[in-house]
């Protein structure tokens, strides 16, 4: 009797099946269906069939586990699994794929025909509220013009408070004040509005996210920031600046001129976590690998190396977030129209198939690009780390020269210059005794960085 | 300028407190702790809900996280009250999807064959394969009626009659049933009707209606409850798939039969009255060529999955509820012939088995100042539909005498009639379950049987499952886990 007839013989008695026990069957065409892997010949979707064929299934990882506390504290393990079990995991409970290997990841970054990229305002249902001008060329100039100018001194001044004091938490006091302050400095605020601006800055960067209470703060930090920036704009446009609102208040585009309504929006769609988060990440690494800290302290060109690759490393924007524009085949998966990818940074950043030890933090590796953090960048022929998670690339490239520098060399430069003045301030940089730093979110979907770093110098 | 930080401070301290839940927007605008659990949600008492926060304007918020709590499962109507009333298209950002939860836009979505054309791709197709429910227009209409004409109308009158002998034969068959599901004290019989009927009694009657060989019965309830644990990205999807193969290989064999020596139905007499669904099935054309044995084989995992827990639960919820309204139980009980029907559309309408339908929007549309994007998963849910006190009284309350409800037979092509509404427990419009009148009659026979068995029925509280917090599990997002009553023997 052959195996098929065999089935057949087996399915006409009608013995009930024993789940519990191993079943060995036989498709049509004798080919064993095993616990292990349903090997048919009947109709399968074209995922399921993918699936099948590489012999993955989606066993060993449960979609709440990805919004778990445990994930929200450190999700590389978790990232881990994906990456080399289900490269392109589709997660029913959030509706979405995971997409978690370097050169998936990149390759969503650079198809801006089939992905799209939506904005801040959308994920608030506030789509009309403005218009977003960080592209435009005079904005760009006066954020550059700002951040060259001030960031030497912003982290010197920051310095002097920090030896005031005797000791400080770098997380807070010095990476994301400088970050803070910086973007103050763009906007040439009065000093004493600088408190209230950055904590309504916060709220609005911080409130888009799945805590509804978070999303009511951040919609009134909006309307706030916007009747504060109101009569501001009107007397930079009568007086105008260098500042980044002055180039604002100068713009009259094909919509009519500025609002306080765009400048709100512009911010709000840029954003300064990169900058902080990696510099807190990347003092974190310091202090915690004597032997890389060491590296930069014989050699101080090597700071600008430690940023990049601790923003490799760590990448303190987890993951960027793409909608398929049409239905898309991808990655062995059919992505219906509005597919949501969740490009996971990361996971990509410590992709083996990328970096040798991707698990290890080495100032210098020769494997990573040592110019920009920009993952769909290979100059050099070599990856880098992905890091500016939101938003499209720039418009307008870094060269020629007549154009700014892009957002990822002007970020990368100005945390470069931090950690400089901050080494020469403190040759004897260190954790203070007993402290135990870590990486992580606060919250679902947040920065993954250091937020408590107590050192003495 | 060392103050720009120190309202982070405060922020780094709160993350790990736990979830304050109803706490407002504080005086420092504070963002709360954000820890994703399902235990982050205490259990509320039925029909209350938890307080997630208030907006300035004092709108209560909606935490998306609630979606994922053992909270929701138990307690789902509140939540949906609060997206009625103040959301009527509530988007969910961590599961990326949209609620739309009125009576009214659900219809005008469901009737939208164009607009909101098919369910998600790969939720069901992955196990039952490409049935109807991803199809519109004229390609699902003219699939849909390929079996759907079997299961109304003559065809189905003729079947009663092995309705009832299956009904007859399950009951009877109580005595052979061990003390898990039957147990005689003192001329009292307590019996669980779940397991010793509701379970299985639409499974047989769907493998009967369909043409399926007495003795592949067992096969079948294997074949039902794996596929059914299995759609979409569930965690036994494997068990699905496997099931489904098994049941391909099965019914390929049966097909080839069939297409030689078709097999017919009988009516009470004993005389054919026609072939059965799957000898029927066998030669059907479409565009001049058969159906494949795959195509079959969806069409039947369909009516499979859809024959199942849906009438289980109606029969269960309906029993429940009735015995918890002993005057409504009794009104029932002295007119069966009218009031079983009545009774059966209220308890659709008050615990409706299935949730609701999910739909894929076809292009950029706005619904109630929300935009959704086209492509998006928008979730029409039924449940909210039957509980909007826009079209029916008092929601809340279980009442057959209810004067808002249509209970007449089911409409498809609108869900207004004489003044009243129907539930939505089976859909409208295109898409309106095909298999709803014979489950209906499956309903309604069998109660009217259980009836003549059971004397003086009521509810066994001690053996009710308790799931939640000591108290009784309601009816709760499919249907009661299982109903435990108690009747005098003599």
């Amino acid at each position: 009797m052959s195996t098929t007839e065999a089935t057949r013989a087996a399915a006409g008695t009608g013995k009930p099946q024993d789940a519990a026990a191993p079943k060995i069957t036989y498709g049509r065409n004798g080919v064993p269906i095993t616990p292990g892997g349903v090997k048919g010949h009947g109709f399968r979707t074209y995922e399921i069939h993918q699936r099948e064929r590489l012999g993955q299934s989606t066993a060993k990882i449960k979609p709440a586990q990805l919004i778990s506390p445990d994930f929200i504290r450190d999700p590389y393990p978790f990232l881990e699994i994906l990456r080399e079990n289900y490269p392109s995991y589709r997660d029913w409970l959030e509706n979405s794929y995971w997409i978690t290997r370097y050169d998936d990841v990149t390759s969503i970054f650079t198809d801006d025909a089939n992905f799209e990229t939506r904005p801040r305002r959308w994920f608030y249902n506030i789509a009309d509220y403005g218009r977003d001008l960080r592209q435009e060329l005079p904005v760009l100039f006066a954020q550059a013009k700002a951040i060259d100018g001030n960031a030497q001194a912003v982290a010197e001044e920051i310095v002097s408070d920090i030896r005031a004091k005797g000791g400080a938490n770098l997380g807070i006091d010095f990476a994301a004040r400088f970050a803070l302050e910086l973007l103050v400095r763009q906007l040439d605020l009065p000093t004493e509005d600088a408190p209230k601006f950055c904590e309504r800055y916060w709220r609005m960067t911080h409130g888009f996210n799945v805590d509804p209470v978070a999303e009511q703060d951040g919609l009134a930090a909006i309307r706030e920031l916007t009747e504060y920036f109101r009569p501001l704009l009107a007397s930079r446009r009568a007086n105008p600046g260098d500042d980044l609102i002055s180039a604002v208040a100068g713009l009259d585009l094909d919509g009519g001129p500025a609002t306080a309504e765009d400048l709100v929006v512009t911010l709000l769609e840029g954003d300064h976590e990169t900058l902080h988060g990696g510099l807190a990440n990347t003092l974190f690494l310091l202090l915690t690998n004597a032997g890389e800290f060491q590296k930069v302290k014989d050699e101080r060109r090597m700071a600008k190396f430690a940023f990049l690759e601790a923003l490799r490393h760590s990448a303190p924007v987890l993951s960027a977030r793409r909608f398929a524009r049409h239905e898309v085949e991808r990655f062995g998966k059919l992505i219906p129209e509005g597919g949501l990818m969740i490009c996971s940074a990361g996971a990509a950043n410590r992709d083996p198939r990328q970096y040798k030890d991707p698990e290890k933090f080495i100032v210098g590796r020769k494997d990573l690009c040592q110019r920009e953090p920009r993952g769909q960048y290979r100059a050099d022929g070599l990856p880098a780390g992905i890091a500016f998670g939101f938003g499209k690339p720039s418009r307008h490239p870094a060269i020629p020269e007549d154009r700014p520098r892009s957002m990822y060399a002007i970020t990368r430069d100005t945390a470069t210059t931090a950690l400089n003045v901050l080494l020469d301030s403190f040759p004897d940089l260190h954790l203070k005794p007993g402290a135990k730093p870590e990486l992580r979110s606060l919250k679902l979907w947040d920065t993954h960085t250091c937020w408590d770093l107590p050192v003495e110098f | 300028m060392d103050s720009v930080t120190s309202f982070l401070s405060t922020i780094v301290e709160n993350a790990d407190k736990p979830n304050e839940g109803n706490a407002p927007s504080s005086a420092t605008h504070a963002p709360r702790a954000q820890s994703v659990s399902a235990h982050d949600f205490p259990l509320m008492p039925v029909g209350e809900a938890y307080d997630m926060g208030h907006a300035p304007d004092g709108t209560p918020l909606i935490d998306p996280r609630i979606f994922n709590s053992a909270e929701f499962y138990r307690n789902p109507y509140p939540y949906y009250k609060i997206m009625r009333d103040h959301y009527p298209v509530f988007f969910d950002k961590l599961h990326n999807c949209y609620y739309v939860t009125r009576y009214d836009d659900i219809t005008t979505c469901y009737f939208d064959d164009e607009g909101f054309n098919t369910i998600p791709k790969g939720s069901s197709s992955g196990v039952l394969g490409n049935t109807q429910l991803e199809l519109s227009g004229v390609e699902h209409r003219r699939r849909r009626n390929l079996y759907g004409q079997h299961l109304v109308g003559k065809s189905l009158d003729n079947r009663m009659h092995a309705i009832e002998s299956i009904a007859e034969e399950m009951i009877a068959d109580w005595d052979n049933l061990d003390e898990s599901v039957v147990q005689d004290r003192n001329g009292v019989r307590s019996v669980a009707i779940g397991k010793a009927f509701a379970n299985e009694f639409p499974i047989r009657v769907v493998c009967d209606v369909l043409g399926f060989p007495k003795e592949s019965r067992k096969n079948f309830f294997y074949w039902y409850n794996s596929m059914m644990s299995g759609l979409g990205g569930s965690e036994t999807h494997h068990q699905g798939l496997e099931a489904r193969q098994d049941l391909e290989d099965y019914v390929g064999t049966l097909v080839e039969e069939r297409r030689a020596h078709p097999t017919y139905l009988y009516d009470a007499a004993g005389n054919p009255i026609g072939k059965d669904i799957i000898s029927k099935l066998c030669e059907t054309q479409i565009d001049g060529d058969y159906l494949s044995t795959e195509e079959i084989t969806s069409n039947i995992a369909l009516v499979v999955g859809g024959g199942g827990e849906t009438t289980r639960g109606a029969i269960l919820n309906m029993w429940y509820l009735l015995l918890q309204h002993p005057q409504q139980l009794e009104a029932v009980l002295e007119d069966p012939e009218a009031m079983w029907d009545v009774a059966f559309h209220e308890t659709l309408r008050h615990s409706t088995p299935i949730g609701g339908q999910p739909r894929h929007n076809s292009f950029d549309i706005e619904l109630h100042g929300v935009k959704i994007p086209a492509g998006s998963l928008v979730n029409m849910v039924d449940f909210s539909a039957n509980h909007d006190d826009r079209i029916f009284n008092d929601p809340e309350a279980f009442n057959i005498f209810r004067p808002d409800l249509y209970s007449g037979k089911l409409l498809r092509s609108g869900f207004r009639k004489e003044g009243k509404c129907s539930h939505m427990a089976f859909g409208v419009g295109p898409h309106l379950c095909p298999g709803a009148w014979i489950s209906h009659q499956e309903a309604v026979i069998g109660s009217k049987i259980l009836q003549r068995h059971l004397k003086n029925p009521r509810l066994n509280v001690d053996k009710m499952p308790k799931d939640f917090d000591g108290s009784l599990m309601p009816i709760g997002l499919i249907s009661a886990k299982e109903v435990w009553i108690d009747y005098d023997l003599e």
